[in-house]
Formats: C-alpha cells, structure tokens, sequence
C-alpha cells in the first residue's frame, strides 16, 4: 500500500495544546513521524531581556498553565544564584511544600487528560476532584487560583497562612487514600491495560541520550532525579524516596509511565506531610510579608559578567533558567534569559517513539509523556 | 539522612575532570565553580573552549567522562563585543543512567547507592562556553550527533539567535513561523523592544510620540 502523510493537529484531541504532529502511515501502521511546533510562541524569553527579576517571575508562572509554581520556582533559584542571595531556611521549606502541592496537581491533571485519551472518562472527573483541593491550598499561599507568582528572590511572597498546615494535612491523607481509588480504577481496567501495556518501549539510556529526563526516565527503571542528583532546596532533610518502576525488558511501556507518576504523587504529599512537621519555627507561625524569616535581602542589579543558572526536577523533567546579568538599565534587566523546557526535548523523542505502532496507539503514547505546550513553545 | 550526593563527592569529582582537561592544552580552559545562591553552593565544572576544539571535547566527554546529557544549548548576542559578538554557552549533565540489569528474564530498577559514588558515577553539572569573533555568519561544530538532545536545541538556538552549528542535519525554523524572513532572528539584539519603561508605554501607546532615535525598532 502507498505511505501517505496525514496532519494530526493542531486542533486533535491528542495534541494537549497548539501543535501539529505530521504522522506517515502505511495502512495503519506509523513509519515516520515530524512534530511541528511553535503556534503560541509568545517570545518570553525576548519580553524577559526588558523587565526587571521580580517582574519575570510574572511571565514564568504562565510558560505552563498546569505547573505554574514548579516554573515560577525555577527561575527563582537561578535568579538567586545570578544575584548571590541567601535564603531563609523556612523559606525553603514553604517554597518546597508549594512546590509539591503544584507536581501534585500537575500529576493529577495530566492523569486527567490521559483517561478520555484511552477511553475512561470516569479518571478525568476523579482527578479534577482531587485537583481541586490542591488548587485551594495553592489559593491559599499565593492567591490566584491557576497563575501564583508566589515566589520571590530571597524567599516568599506570603508565610504559611494560619491554620494551613491542619487544611492541608486534612486534605494530603484524604488525598493519600484517594490515590488507591485511582489505582483500582485503571489497574483493573480492561480497556484502560490494553491500551496502554505493550505500546510505546522506551528505553532508559537511550531517553537520556535524547534529553529526556524526570518521570519518563524513572518509568523506565532508573531513579534519577535531579532532587537528589543535583541537590538544591531541603530535599535531603525530608523522608522520602523517588518513585521508580520496574519496566519490561523492552523498556518502559505507557502503563510505567502512568505508575511512576501515581507513586511520585505519593512520594510529594509524603514529603509535605514530613515538611509540616519539620518548618523552622513552626507550622503554626505567621510572619508578616517581608519578614527576614521569610525572605532575605536581594540585589536588584546584576553586572555584567555574572551568570546564573540551576537545574530544577518540573512535574516533566528537568528544566532549568540560564541567566546572564547586565542587561539594560544598568544591570536592572538581565541581558539574557534562555529557558530549558523538557517538553520541547520530549516532544521529538515521543513522535519517534510512536514509529511501529498504530494509529490508535498515537494518543496513548503521546499523552503517556505529558506534553505541555505553554512551556514548549515559550 | 545522606539521600542525596554531597558538596564533598562533587568537588572531588570535579577536580579530577579538570586536571584531566588540562591534556588539552590552551585552547580548553577548565575551572571549578560554584554556584552562589541559595541554601547550597555546589560546585560545577565551567569549560571554556575555542569552538574549533569543541567536538573533540564533546566526544572525549561523552566516552572518557561519561557525560550523557545534553541540558540546553544558549546563544548571546553581544554587539559591543568585538571579538566576542556571539557567545554559545551548553549545559551538560552527567547522570550516571543506565538500562536497568536483566537476571533470568527479569528486570531489576536500580536504586542507586548514593553514598557509594564516586569518580566517574558522580552526577555532574557542566556549563561549556565558546565565544565567537564579529561575524555576519557565527558558527559552531554541532554535537547532535553526539548527545541527540542537542538537536533540538541547536534548532531553537539557530532560529532564535541565529547561531549556526556545522553539520547539523534538518535545520529549521522551530519556533518562528516557516515563512519568517532569511536572517530575521529576533534574539539578535539589534531587534529593540520599543517601550523600555512604563511611561513610555502608558504615556505613548499609540507611538505618535517617537524620537528619531527610536526608528527601526519593532514596536
């Protein structure tokens, strides 16, 4: 039979977003594949060159509508390490319990979106639920329901509000039995195991050679994780382990990838539990906004000569902010903002990984990655 | 608790790699750095290297240092710069990820011994810098070939700033739309914002205000 290519996107149920997928099929088999991105590239990292480090936070939290804190929160530690600012102890602990409630969330949603994608729409009304409490504790510390610019260089916008730690540990063990609803639904699932067992093989050296790191790496039986490999924040204070499946012996398959994320859920609400109990001063204090304990002294003006950057673990990968100082206004811009995006380094790798399977198969294994076209195209 | 790699094993790590980077002679400069901000300052290995001598680096990286990873690829622009105009600087990782072992037929996930690495196991960080003289066409030796997840990257660094890279296949425009000029690469600095403070904007949306000094630039 003649191949032929077909257009997927940038309107498809499969896409998640704003882009194009250009499959060659033969009959119904997959042969070739090209993404074709950059629909709603809005140019961030230009807008950046022109607005001072307390005002990109801004821009960061909205490079992903589903993660914004993970995003907000790693460019605040490359902001931190361009101006050389110290940071209270019980900042940390505040940023890294924002931090876990938004992979929660973020976790929660892409499983949200990956039930219709294989034929159960019970999950995505489940998840949304569950969502919906993370997004409340998030409501609570920065404000905002989607976009918190919670963050700031040194610290933290606001402390814990008052009786957040009982809401959330409230909230955090309900969620914990929550997950096991999740884990009976699509494990004993029919339909939800034959679409997903089998297709999509990713191998774990051969992801890192592609550049692609966090869950999808993990899933395919390697505990890498940049939280510990390339230690930043108070992870190490904290009881808690990275998620890590064990694949097949062809790599892991979409099933993996949807385990590792269900474990990792488990391991960051852990991990805010243990943080409560563990917060310099309490989880009970309130310091005003702009309190020392809350927030150190920063800089305004970067020279030029000064960089910075850091590797953060987002709810897809590692992503990271590279920075240069000396920018416009004396040094009050910064010269140069370039920004990592996993999504943007997957993309590529799950359209070849599709390469064999069927047409059915695209949405499984294409939503098994997570793909987040805000940060994509930036 | 120790679940996670110490300062300790990092810095002697990193100062291995550099004694072994000095067999390259002056072309290749390497230093250890640490980072400056935040609750640790942990060191990172920073290369600095003429772009000539940029693949043989990469290839002995990746085979003799093990560094499997290729974080992201930046292009600076520097007009003032005579003989530093365009500046590519990569991020490296080392992980230390491998296949998970197979004994009789079954896969077993690794978990790795923290306290145990060591040499060549350590997760490193590296941040590669080449600079390249005024020229109307910069350009570097590609290494997609070498860690594919530079490909990428090296798109996005040619389309944005208009960096080159010398043998990569496939270039083309990732983010612009395909039909964007020939040379229009909008991270270039000569493209200026136009407002650049907010009483300009607030004062002036519409523009009738211009100073002649402002022409050219992209509103």
């Amino acid at each position: 039979m003649a191949e032929m290519w077909i257009s997927m996107g940038p309107q498809h149920p499969m896409t998640h977003g704003l882009w194009t997928l250009k499959v060659k099929i033969d009959g119904e088999t997959v042969v070739d594949t090209e993404p074709d991105l950059g629909y709603i590239h809005r140019g961030v990292e230009k807008i950046c060159e022109a607005r001072d480090f307390t005002q990109i936070t801004t821009y960061c939290d909205r490079l992903c509508y589903a993660s914004a804190n993970t995003w907000s929160h790693a460019y605040i530690y490359a902001a931190e390490d361009l101006l050389e600012v110290e940071v209270p102890e019980r900042a940390e602990y505040i940023r890294m319990v924002a931090v876990e409630l938004q992979r929660i969330a973020s976790h929660l949603m892409w499983l949200g979106a990956y039930c219709p994608d294989v034929g159960n729409l019970t999950g995505l009304v489940w998840c949304l639920r569950e969502r919906e409490m993370m997004m409340d504790l998030l409501q609570e510390l920065g404000g905002s329901r989607m976009h918190y610019n919670f963050p700031r260089v040194g610290g933290v916008k606001r402390d814990l509000p008052i009786g957040f730690a009982l809401r959330c540990r409230a909230k955090l063990k309900l969620f914990l039995d929550r997950i096991q609803e999740y884990e009976a639904l699509l494990d004993e699932s029919t339909i939800f195991l034959v679409r997903t067992q089998g297709v999509g093989y990713a191998k774990a050296e051969e992801m890192i050679n592609h550049g692609v790191s966090g869950p999808n790496v993990r899933a395919a039986g390697h505990n890498y994780d940049v939280r510990w490999a390339h230690p930043y924040s108070v992870y190490d204070e904290l009881d808690w382990e990275p998620a890590v499946e064990r694949p097949s012996i062809k790599g892991s398959d979409c099933y993996d990838r949807y385990r590792v994320r269900v474990e990792e859920m488990r391991q960051s609400a852990l991990m805010i539990l243990d943080g409560l109990d563990k917060i310099p001063g309490g989880a009970d204090t309130h310091y005003q906004p702009g309190d020392p304990a809350i927030i150190g002294k920063a800089p305004a003006r970067a020279a030029e000569g000064q960089t910075g950057f850091h590797h953060f673990e987002d709810s897809r990968g590692e992503s990271m902010f590279y920075l240069a100082g000396g920018g416009e206004e004396r040094g009050k811009h910064p010269y140069r903002v370039s920004i990592r995006s996993p999504m943007f380094i997957t993309i590529p790798y799950a359209s070849k990984c599709m390469i064999g399977y069927k047409i059915a198969d695209i949405p499984a294994i294409m939503g098994s990655f997570d793909p987040c076209i805000g940060e994509t195209d930036r | 608790m120790g679940n996670e790699v110490s300062a300790k094993q990092i810095l002697s790590a990193a100062e291995e790699i550099v004694k072994d980077v000095a067999d390259f002679g002056d072309a290749v400069q390497a230093e250890v750095r640490n980072h400056t901000g935040g609750r640790r300052k942990n060191p990172y290995v920073f290369i600095e290297v003429a772009a000539s001598k940029w693949r043989e680096l990469a290839l002995w990286l990746k085979k003799s240092k093990n560094v499997d990873y290729c974080s992201m690829v930046t292009g600076i622009h520097w007009p003032e710069k005579a003989d530093a105009t365009w500046q590519v600087v990569v991020h490296l990782l080392r992980t230390g990820v491998v296949n998970p072992p197979v004994t009789n037929k079954r896969v077993h996930e690794i978990k790795v011994d923290i306290d145990g690495l060591s040499g060549n196991s350590v997760p490193m960080e590296f941040e590669i810098s080449m600079s390249i003289p005024d020229t109307r066409e910069p350009s570097v030796p590609s290494v997609a070939d070498i860690w594919v997840g530079a490909d990428w990257n090296e798109k996005e660094t040619w389309d944005l700033v208009g960096i080159n890279f010398d043998g990569h296949v496939g270039m083309r425009r990732v983010l612009l739309p395909h039909d964007s000029p020939t040379g229009y690469h909008p991270l270039q600095k000569q493209h200026k914002l136009r407002y650049h403070d907010f009483n300009e904007m607030y004062d002036d949306p519409q523009g009738f205000g211009r100073k002649p000094e402002d022409s050219g630039r992209v509103k």
